[in-house]
């Protein structure tokens, strides 16, 4: 294998409830390389979230660090911020993991985590609105409508445009969600147990969703309880008391 | 661009967002209304004032007034900063009208008519003036009554006989046809005397004010002319409260017991050369015209006659000893106008220093006594002569401003509150934008954003109501006093205005938005920054 995509080294995290530290992650260690269909299985509680969002630059770990293209995504760790407040925003480290959750990731999460506010095609259209400076907006604007529209036409729910999330059923809404995570072709799609709130039908149509879409060349890291589900991956690795193993 | 974008939606679908935008237009309009009125207040009150008295005054303090009053004016006539200066004699007495029982104490000032209308607004406010242009004077003339003339009376066929119609003697009405062609009065006309009730049964013009006479259609055949009747007599101005009552759609209604030209009694102190009150002494005047400056304590007690009679009358006019010595006549005040653009209180400063130096001046050789009087003169400007009333209400403006303003921190607190809430209701909104790629400072500025359009929305709308309010502040008055009497807030004999100000200034409305602005902004921001600095994946897990 030449170098791959993302890999971790050591990651661990600690999660402070008062005076007792929970040690959730005890210095995992993976690699995902380009175009994979990586698969994380452990029991409910084991940290498989907590390790997702790790690499997928949504939390800070107390040790270890992620590679993404060979560069490093977390500050050394004694200048790590692990709450990062509104001025942070301008600071390096977390400027370069903004840019990475605008152009880089997609993340679908187990429960759909829509905007009950926005209609369908605005969800979707949303990354691209955070993703996209003011100035821009308008000359890319028919660009990004139309890819929009052909995402929600790959994952069927082009008759569904206009409508609202709470008018949409749970498999609908994940569609939407993955939808919402494709728009901006990210490198890895970050799935935390997409069909772990779905019917077997729905759940069955997500994950050939994803395999349809691990096809077409797409990297995929999905978190799961359910070893039928992680069957549909290239590669599965267990999480079990904070570490990881291959089978 | 997302920013603006969750602004719009989340402000058109979270209803809470009304109550502080509720807040902040209340608030607004609040500070709007105590500031307008209060401005208003104050700047009638300096507007009349100088209105009445002239830029700059000269006053004595003794009620014998000072003498050489005309010698400095005739002077004083030549500088180029004056445009005018007139003698004012003020004294108090009692006022009776011949047909009425009963007897008012009232302020008597004599004037020189022609003077006073150059020197301030005067002229303005007088009722059978505007009606009847160049028909009041202070000369001695008859009461004017109307008649029946065949020529100009209307006349109507009954089957009882020919009703014919009284009208004015010919001068006035060549006047008020002269004033009808400019711009009529009408809808100061009271249209309940009983000549206007019967000219108006017979769809005839109005006739303003109230004359002597001749008020009912006639049968009969004694006609009486119209015409001028009685003793001439010394024209009297009084003001409008003593003659006509106010009625609350600020028309006066006017008696038929009191027309124009009927005799109303002065009763006056004079102060005799040796500084004894004399005995009082009555003279019968003309009630000549009705003035209206709108200040109510003005209005309710003023009484005009011409400045030589009434100095006469007082005995200031100017005289002998018994010994043959000149005794110079005297005045009470001095009203001066001024050319536009002169600095008024250094004037005023110029002019008591000058006018002091008369007291040894060589031409005068002024008695004693006199120098006395002459020493005890200042000469103050008008907002200086009002001072101890317009000072007090200037600084109650300010505090009560300031302490509005402090309420309205509450409206402040309220948007906190509210959007605090709108911010943990949206906890796992906030989670999922940032998890998408919204940085802190953008999530922040969303809410930061949401605040700034509540004050924006707020302000604008607390300002138009405000604004409305204030413009209809009399008529929302008069309102609850319809429903019950005991409501009147403004009370015109304590506030001297009939009316309650209701100018807005446009600078103040800007200031007061921007301010409301500016509050439910800084309300935001304590919400803002929680939204901001919230963790994104426990933003996800928040439940
Ligand atoms: N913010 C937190 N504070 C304290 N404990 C946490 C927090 N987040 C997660 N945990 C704990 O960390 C463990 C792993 O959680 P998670 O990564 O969500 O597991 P999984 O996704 O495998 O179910 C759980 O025991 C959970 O209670
Ligand atoms: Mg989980």
């Amino acid at each position: 294998m030449s170098n791959p995509l993302m890999e971790a080294v050591d990651l661990r995290k600690t999660y402070r409830m008062g005076r007792v530290g929970v040690e959730v992650l005890r210095g995992c260690s993976l690699a995902i390389g380009s175009g994979e269909f990586l698969a994380i299985m452990g029991k409910s509680g084991s940290g498989k979230s907590t390790l997702l969002h790790l690499l997928g630059a949504l939390d800070v770990p107390n040790q270890g660090q992620v590679t993404f293209h060979d560069k490093p995504i977390y500050a050394p760790p004694t200048q790590r911020r692990f709450r990062p407040g509104v001025l942070d925003t301008f600071s390096f480290w977390e400027q370069s993991r903004i840019r990475l959750r605008r152009h880089a990731f997609g993340f679908v999460f187990q429960f759909y985590h829509l905007l009950p506010e926005l209609t369908v095609l605005e969800n979707v259209l949303l990354t691209r609105m955070i993703g996209t400076p003011w100035l821009r907006w308008g000359s890319r604007r028919k660009k990004y409508d139309e890819r929009a529209r052909s995402i929600i036409e790959r994952v069927g729910l082009t008759a569904r445009i206009k409508h609202r999330p709470n008018e949409l059923s749970g498999g609908e809404r994940q569609r939407v969600a993955i939808a919402r995570a494709l728009i901006h072709d990210p490198q890895i799609l970050f799935a935390d147990e997409p069909t772990g709130n779905l019917d077997e039908d729905s759940g069955g149509r997500i994950l050939e969703l994803l395999t349809g879409l691990h096809g077409e060349g797409q990297t995929i890291v999905m978190v799961t309880h359910d070893a039928s589900v992680a069957r549909a991956a290239d590669r599965t690795l267990h999480l079990d008391r904070g570490v990881l193993a291959t089978n | 661009m997302y920013k603006i974008f969750l602004t719009i939606r989340y402000l058109r679908k979270r209803r809470i967002a009304y109550f502080a935008i509720g807040a902040v237009t209340l608030c607004t309009a609040m500070v709007l209304i105590v500031s307008s009125v209060m401005g208003g207040f104050l700047d009638k009150l300096k507007l009349k004032a100088r209105g009445l008295l002239g830029d700059v005054i000269v006053r004595g303090d003794s009620a014998r007034g000072f003498p050489l009053y005309q010698e400095l004016i005739d002077e004083i006539k030549q500088w180029p900063e004056i445009v005018e200066a007139t003698p004012v004699i003020v004294t108090y007495g009692m006022m009776k009208f011949e047909d009425s029982p009963s007897v008012q104490t009232v302020i008597v000032s004599g004037i020189k008519l022609e003077e006073t209308y150059r020197v301030n607004a005067f002229k303005s406010g007088l009722f059978y003036e505007q009606h009847y242009p160049g028909t009041t004077t202070f000369a001695p003339q008859q009461q004017p009554v109307v008649g029946f003339d065949d020529q100009r009376s209307a006349r109507k066929e009954t089957p009882e006989g020919t009703i014919i119609l009284p009208v004015l003697p010919l001068s006035l009405a060549d006047a008020l046809a002269k004033s009808r062609a400019a711009d009529t009065n009408e809808d100061d006309v009271y249209a309940g005397t009983r000549l206007n009730e019967a000219l108006a049964e017979y769809n005839l013009p109005l006739i303003p004010g109230v004359f002597a006479r001749g008020s009912a259609p006639e049968l009969s055949n004694e006609r009486p002319r119209p015409g001028f009747e009685g003793e001439p007599r010394d024209g009297a101005i009084i003001g409008r409260d003593l003659v006509a009552k106010r009625l609350r759609d600020g028309s006066y209604r006017r008696y038929d017991l009191l027309p124009r030209g009927c005799v109303v009694t002065l009763t006056l102190l004079p102060i005799s050369d040796a500084a004894n009150v004399d005995t009082p002494i009555k003279y019968p005047f003309r009630y000549a015209d009705d003035s209206r400056t709108g200040i109510y304590e003005i209005d309710s007690q003023q009484v005009y006659v011409a400045f030589e009679v009434l100095q006469k009358l007082l005995q200031m006019d100017a005289g002998e000893t018994i010994d043959g010595d000149p005794i110079p006549a005297r005045a009470s005040q001095i009203q001066i106008k001024v050319a536009a653009g002169v600095d008024a209180t250094a004037l005023a400063r110029r002019l008591e220093r000058h006018f002091h130096l008369y007291r040894n001046d060589e031409r005068f050789n002024l008695t004693f006594d006199e120098k006395l009087l002459l020493e005890r003169t200042e000469v103050v400007t008008w907002e200086e002569s009002q001072a101890h009333y317009i000072k007090p209400v200037e600084k109650e403006r300010q505090l009560v401003t300031i302490l509005f303003g402090t309420i309205s921190l509450v409206a402040a607190v309220l948007v906190l509150c509210i959007l605090y809430m709108i911010v943990l209701q949206k906890t796992r909104d906030i989670g999922i934008v940032k998890s998408i790629g919204g940085s802190s400072a953008g999530v922040a500025s969303i809410f930061m954003l949401y605040g700034v359009a509540i004050g924006v929305v707020g302000s604008i709308s607390g300002s138009v109501l405000g604004t409305l309010f204030v413009v209809y502040i009399n008529d929302i008055q008069d309102l609850l006093v319809w429903l019950n009497p005991a409501w009147q807030v403004w009370d015109r004999s304590v506030y001297s205005f009939d009316e309650i100000p209701n100018t807005v200034r446009p600078i103040e409305v800007a200031f007061i938005a921007v301010g409301g602005i500016f509050m439910a902004t800084m309300g935001s921001m304590t919400a803002a920054w929680r939204a901001g600095s919230m963790h994104p994946v426990e933003a996800l897990r928040y439940e």
